[in-house]
């Protein structure tokens, strides 16, 4: 980690002892420009590099990007709620399924996780701030920027209409003539980018700036996940980079890659994008697992069962993710043998999947349970992810899957998976950790509401989806005609509306959080330090976290080191040992500030983050009105480049004024 | 959470009565639990089939939430001591992982099974060659014996493949433009067409009767709107079609359908083909949809009026009163019943059809793009170099629609 | 990206500079950082090797490899991007025995013959363009020029940062341990070389 000036207005940390950390401020920028130096307003978010600011940016934009997807996915049940609709036309319901997905996927599940990484990895592995906070705020501004530009589309002539799998050759300039399409194969590119240096600055965080004591195995289930989900990007990245680079040539310059006439082949697109797409699956679920295997344990009082089943489960799933692509593909004429060998090793991954499933329950058998809304959420995701993940051995089943894929069998299995699995794990982290990230709890009662609402939503809303799906009701349907519908208890009319109904029971659930957000923000009373009676590293700090995290690294024993600082075992008088707890958060906090580093730099402020990822969306727009645009964004981008590079990471001792209390010697405490 | 302990419960139950009660011949005509034919009858049964795997997968998915649920109940927060600290037990977690191991090789041999056996193609009795395009479907059936009955010259149509019932049908499937899929449910799984290339898919039906399905691989604009089925007809009903198809063409004798058939020569001729129609001059007249369609095709129209669906099987050609006689006709009545056509129910020597749904038809030939979408703007056709993707609003007056469609009936 | 890394990257001597704990791996977070984006840099190449490998034999109405390939030509060059190798190798060391002069030559001539690589695939394309070989021409022209573009974009990304490398340590200006920085420009530059020789093996020596 690089030691960085930090320029602060007023070292106000919330109960610092008298050994706060001075904190030294830079009297001159270095570099082409004077650094920003805002450390309150606007500014000081948006030229930030603190991985806690860009962690909430990165949750408010992907929440936001939540209820754009939400929107359009209400409207699809609305078109689909009666036979021969016309809430929609056939164009816009198009553009609206395909937008739905890749809203859903690269600009809320992937970033909302990314929030949860970016925020709270370097708390849990005892780091004042990730390895490399500028490409860090990089990351956040090229999935905002790529996030906008994709969605610009719907203004600029139409967004993309050929489904979030975007198949050739129908993505093809001749059958998919507008410009939705060029949006979002240059959006994906974005965004994509921004996975891939996120993903490298997480690895590098979590392999080289673990606190002292903190071996691989002691490391917090979330990060553990997290970290398999960041080689999981940085490997997938590259391969969809590589098919939407092929499709852009196609669609811009007059290639042929997918151009049957040309010769050439439509299926390597689909084998480019499911070598993507299927990891994709685990980068979308994996850290909710990581959020419940947190969650669980700590309202259960008991540690995670099995931690090194579940970490080299987590591992097993990452690792076979790459070798099932083609069970996206069984009705594609891949050959029988092809089909046994993905249909076997499909099957195969639901045993480390069976065996999260297992750990997570023996964690809460003879615990001591207490349902909060985030252990709600958390045994919620147990349920639904069971439910969605055993449909999803009957697509395994290659001869069973012809049946099943591409109708709304599918549809319901995967939202069964993302959304009981993925999102809810996610809201779980949201209500288990919003008291370290605002000091506040959320409101219990209206996180019941919110829980329960959409537990019934989701089950009603994809359950019906089963159904329609069994059916033969196929997805991507703007319209599903009337007499096809049949009679009896498995008519598509009834189940199509009890979908739509229970989509808007989702909605409400979110609107319920939403107010509970709003709710909590005006509630004057404080979070206790350890409202859970927590586990692990991200507990032995301030709520919110002190800006630099730690006043000293803390030094890790064991798993689940802050809860063994807590609890002891005890005699009683009678003889039998028990589990008492000995210190209190705020005692052991005030034991580690007491042993306050004297002095710690933090990254700087930096403009340039922004800057260059402003130039990528324009040169996106270039590419698809004038490529002299891109000339620009491209001088932006490279003239950003080295402003960065300018910039040195660590200041020269003449740039910081003498801490304060007189201390002169200027020993610099570590980050890393 | 308890209180809601009921109502989850009869969740379940409602699931499990779910799995008893599909089946019901009531259900939907693209029921995926309704195999009528030895294919998807092959999907449907035996360990490895579809009814084994969703039954395991709803016993495993009941087994961990009833677990989920005593759990809540039994270790709730009730002020018990903080539990002891264990971090697992190997070898319950090595059993734990083992046993889902064996269930799944129980499922994964029959699978493999199962996915050579529909692979094979060597018992086929007839083949036809399936064509996807946006938005409609052609089947040819090349010079051959078909399950015993001769087809002596190359017959072309669309929409609904005619097969002979009991035979084992080889399709080999391909696209003229993007991937399409060819999915009949009751007969066997989806199998996609992708330009380019052949796809084999078997076909097979045990009785007569119609056998719906839908294209499901997203394919543009009109997906919702490209729809199929298989007609199943006994040998001798078969047979009859087949000759029928192969009939030489007669011109019209009645004036109007005479007039029609200028209209069409002048209209509908330049993408659709009528096998035998000649120009004033004898020489016959041909299609060319390669100049006017990016597909390349359009529907043969030489017997329309044997179907009962057109414009891609998604509009009715017959009434719905009457498409409900035929769909929900026994077995041994379907056949007859079918090849009757738009004239079943017509008293003897009836100029116009009972079941004719000259409603749609009509509607189509004013303006087809306004039923099924067919490009997003009409009027800007560069993106194509001029090409239409599919029918285009002719402008025709309702007078040649009248003489169009008097010309159409005659083509059965 | 990779002077994105340089400037983030100083750290790790700093820690060392002030006694400080070394990273959990002991390698610096810029090297680390650096293999896993060449890492990421392999699935890239390889999904576009693959694209080749998978069309180099469809011409369309176009020639084929055997018509426009000038194999001494691009051995010659190939040979010229491997001895940057060596000079890369060579500012390396000068760097590390903390010798500006030498690192600021060898950064140089590596850049020179980097640039001396290019210059001979753009005579290449050109050449080939001639000859009737377009991007558009067919499947085999688009994705051969689409994979040694992007191998060509990646040696003229990896000049641009020598370059600026040069005019940084000449201000004498580059943050931290300029060694580092060195040696981590050369990590890249040895990657694209070597992926140089699977493309220059695969696309070039072996026949369609």
């Amino acid at each position: 980690m690089a030691i960085i000036e930090r320029p602060s207005a007023v070292p106000t940390f919330a109960g610092a002892g008298a050994n706060a950390p001075a904190v030294v401020t830079p009297t001159q920028g270095l570099g082409v420009f004077k650094r920003p130096v805002a450390a309150s307003g606007w500014k000081s978010w948006v030229f930030t590099v603190d991985h806690k600011k860009l962690g909430i940016m990165y949750g408010v934009v992907s929440m936001f990007f939540f209820l754009v997807g939400g929107v359009e996915a209400l409207l699809i049940r609305l078109q689909l709620a009666a036979p021969d609709n016309t809430v929609l036309s056939a164009q816009v319901y198009n553009e609206m399924f395909t937008m739905h997905a890749t809203t859903m996927v690269f600009l809320f599940v992937m970033p909302m996780a990314a929030a949860f990484a970016n925020y709270f990895l370097p708390l849990q592995i005892g780091a004042r701030d990730v390895a490399f906070p500028r490409i860090n705020a990089l990351g956040f501004w090229l999935f905002l920027f790529g996030g906008i530009f994709i969605n610009t589309s719907w203004v600029l002539g139409g967004a993309a209409d050929g489904g979030w799998f975007m198949y050739s050759p129908n993505s093809s300039p001749l059958f998919s003539p507008g410009h939705g399409v060029d949006f979002w194969v240059l959006g994906l590119q974005i965004t994509g980018i921004a996975s891939l240096v996120g993903a490298i600055n997480l690895i590098v965080t979590v392999l080289n700036m673990r606190a002292p004591g903190m071996k691989l195995m002691h490391m917090p289930m979330f990060t553990w996940m997290v970290l398999v989900v960041q080689f999981l990007l940085a490997f997938a990245m590259p391969v969809i980079t590589v098919a939407l680079f092929l499709l852009g040539f196609e669609r811009n310059f007059g290639a042929t890659f997918f151009n049957v006439d040309a010769g050439a082949d439509p299926l390597l697109w689909q084998h480019l994008f499911w070598i993507f797409g299927h990891p994709e699956v685990y980068i979308i679920i994996l850290p909710s697992f990581g959020i419940i295997s947190e969650v669980l344990p700590v309202f259960a009082r008991k540690p995670l069962f099995g931690y090194k089943f579940v970490v080299f489960s987590g591992a097993g799933i990452g690792f076979l993710g790459w070798g099932v692509w083609a069970h996206h593909m069984f009705a594609s004429g891949l050959g029988p043998v092809s089909v046994a060998v993905f249909s076997v090793a499909t099957m195969l991954i639901a045993i480390p999947t069976g065996v999260k499933i297992v750990n997570w329950t023996l964690t809460l058998w003879g615990g001591k349970l207490w349902f909060t809304t985030a252990m709600k959420f958390a045994i919620g995701v147990i349920v639904l992810f069971t439910i969605g993940g055993v449909t999803g051995v009957t697509h395994a089943v290659a001869p069973s899957d012809t049946q099943q894929t591409d109708t709304y069998h599918i549809v319901g299995h995967f939202h069964f998976v993302i959304v009981g699995g993925a999102v809810m794990g996610l809201f779980a982290g949201l209500y288990y950790w919003w008291p370290k990230m605002f000091g506040k709890t959320l409101n219990e009662k209206l996180g019941g509401w919110n829980f329960w609402l959409m537990f019934w939503g989701i089950s009603i809303t994809f359950g019906a989806m089963h159904i329609v799906g069994m059916q033969g009701q196929p997805r991507r349907m703007v319209v599903w005609p009337e007499k096809l519908t049949g009679e009896g208890f498995f008519n598509l009319h009834f189940w199509n509306q009890v979908a739509t109904w229970g989509a808007f029971t989702i909605a409400v659930g979110v609107a319920f959080f939403i107010v509970n957000v709003v709710v909590t923000a005006r509630k004057k009373e404080r979070a206790p330090l350890d409202p859970w009676d927590a586990r692990t590293l991200e507990w032995i700090t301030a709520s919110p976290p002190k800006e630099h995290n730690f006043d000293v690294i803390p030094t890790v024993h064991a798993l689940d080191e802050f809860f063994h600082r807590k609890y002891e075992e005890v005699e009683h008088e009678d003889g039998h040992v028990k589990l008492m707890k000995v210190k209190t958060a705020e005692e052991i906090l005030a034991e580690e500030e007491a042993r306050a580093d004297a002095h710690i730099h933090l990254p700087s402020p930096s403009y340039w983050p922004i800057v260059l990822a402003f130039g990528l969306p324009i040169i996106a727009y270039g590419v698809i009105y004038n490529l002299i645009l891109s000339f620009v964004g491209a001088a932006i981008v490279l003239l950003a480049g080295f402003g960065w590079a300018l910039e040195p990471s660590v200041a020269e001792d003449s740039d910081y004024d003498p801490p304060a209390g007189g201390d002169s010697t200027k020993e610099l405490a570590t980050i890393g | 959470m308890l209180a809601h302990l009921p109502r989850r419960r009869a969740a379940a139950a409602l699931a499990i009565l779910g799995f008893l009660v599909a089946g019901c011949a009531k259900n939907a005509p693209q029921d995926i639990f309704r195999p009528a034919g030895s294919n998807a009858r092959e999907i449907d049964d035996g360990l490895g089939g579809q009814k084994y795997i969703f039954i395991l997968a709803g016993v495993v998915a009941a087994i961990v939430i009833a677990v989920v649920l005593f759990i809540i109940f039994k270790f709730k927060d009730r002020g018990q001591d903080i539990p002891e600290q264990t971090h697992g037990n190997p070898m319950l977690e090595i059993g734990m992982t083992i046993l889902p191991a064996i269930i799944l090789i129980t499922v994964a041999i029959p699978t493999v099974a199962k996915i050579f056996n529909l692979a094979k193609s060597d018992d086929a009795a007839c083949v036809v060659n399936v064509t996807g395009q946006q938005w409609w479907w052609e089947y040819d059936y090349p010079v051959q014996n078909c399950g015993g009955i001769e087809i002596t010259q190359p017959i072309v149509t669309s929409g609904e493949m005619v097969i002979p019932a009991g035979v084992n049908v080889q399709l080999r499937i391909t696209s003229r433009d993007v991937i399409h899929s060819y999915w009949i449910p009751r007969l066997n799984g989806k199998r996609d067409a992708v330009p380019g290339s052949l796809q084999p898919l078997r076909m097979q039906a045990d009785q007569p009767g119609i056998y719906t399905g839908q294209c499901t691989e997203f394919c543009g604009l009109s997906h919702a709107r490209m729809r199929q089925a298989v007609v199943a007809l006994d040998s001798d009903s078969f047979a009859t079609w087949v000759a029928n198809q192969e009939e030489a063409y007669t011109s019209p004798t009645d004036a109007l359908a005479l007039e029609g058939e200028g209209q069409f020569i002048s209209q509908c001729a330049r993408c659709h083909q009528i096998n035998g129609l000649t120009n004033s001059d004898g020489t016959p007249v041909l299609a060319n949809p390669e100049q006017n369609l990016v597909s390349g095709a359009a529907p043969n129209l030489t017997n329309l009026m044997t179907r009962t669906g057109f414009a891609g099987f998604t509009f009715d050609l017959i009434t719905d009163a009457c498409r409900e006689k035929l769909w929900n006709a026994p077995s041994e009545e379907f056949s007859a019943l079918y090849l009757q056509g738009v004239w079943m129910d017509s008293p003897a020597g009836a100029e116009y059809p009972v079941c004719f749904n000259e409603t749609a038809l009509r509607e189509w030939l004013r303006n087809a793009p306004g039923m099924k979408p067919m490009f997003v703007d009409p009027n800007n056709l560069s993106s194509t170099g001029g090409l239409y993707r599919g029918m285009p609003n002719l402008g025709l007056t309702e007078a040649q629609i009248d003489q169009l469609i008097a010309y159409l009936l005659e083509r059965k | 990206m990779a002077d994105i890394a340089v400037h983030e990257g100083a750290h790790a001597h700093e820690h060392d500079a002030h006694g400080a704990h070394a990273t959990s791996t002991g390698l610096s977070n810029n090297k680390l950082a650096m293999w896993l984006f060449l890492g990421t840099e392999c699935l890239l190449f390889g999904g576009l090797i693959s694209t080749y490998m998978l069309y180099r034999g469809r011409l369309g109405n176009g020639p084929g490899p055997g018509q426009v390939f000038d194999i001494p030509l691009t051995s010659i060059s190939s040979f010229i991007l491997l001895m940057s190798s060596l000079t890369m190798v060579l500012a390396v060391n000068a760097a590390k025995e903390g010798d500006d002069r030498n690192t600021r030559v060898w950064l140089s001539a590596t850049a020179l013959l980097g640039a001396l690589f290019v210059g001979g695939q753009v005579y290449e394309f050109t050449a080939f363009y001639q000859e009737g070989l377009g991007f558009t021409t067919s499947l085999f022209g688009s994705s051969f020029f689409t994979l040694t573009g992007f191998h060509g974009v990646h040696v003229s990304l990896g000049i641009i940062m020598l370059m600026a490398l040069v005019g940084i340590i000449t201000r004498s200006k580059v943050p931290g341990d300029k060694a580092e920085v060195v040696e981590l420009i050369g990590l890249y530059w040895h990657f694209v070389d070597v992926v140089w020789v699977v493309i220059f093996t695969l696309v070039y020596l072996i026949p369609a």
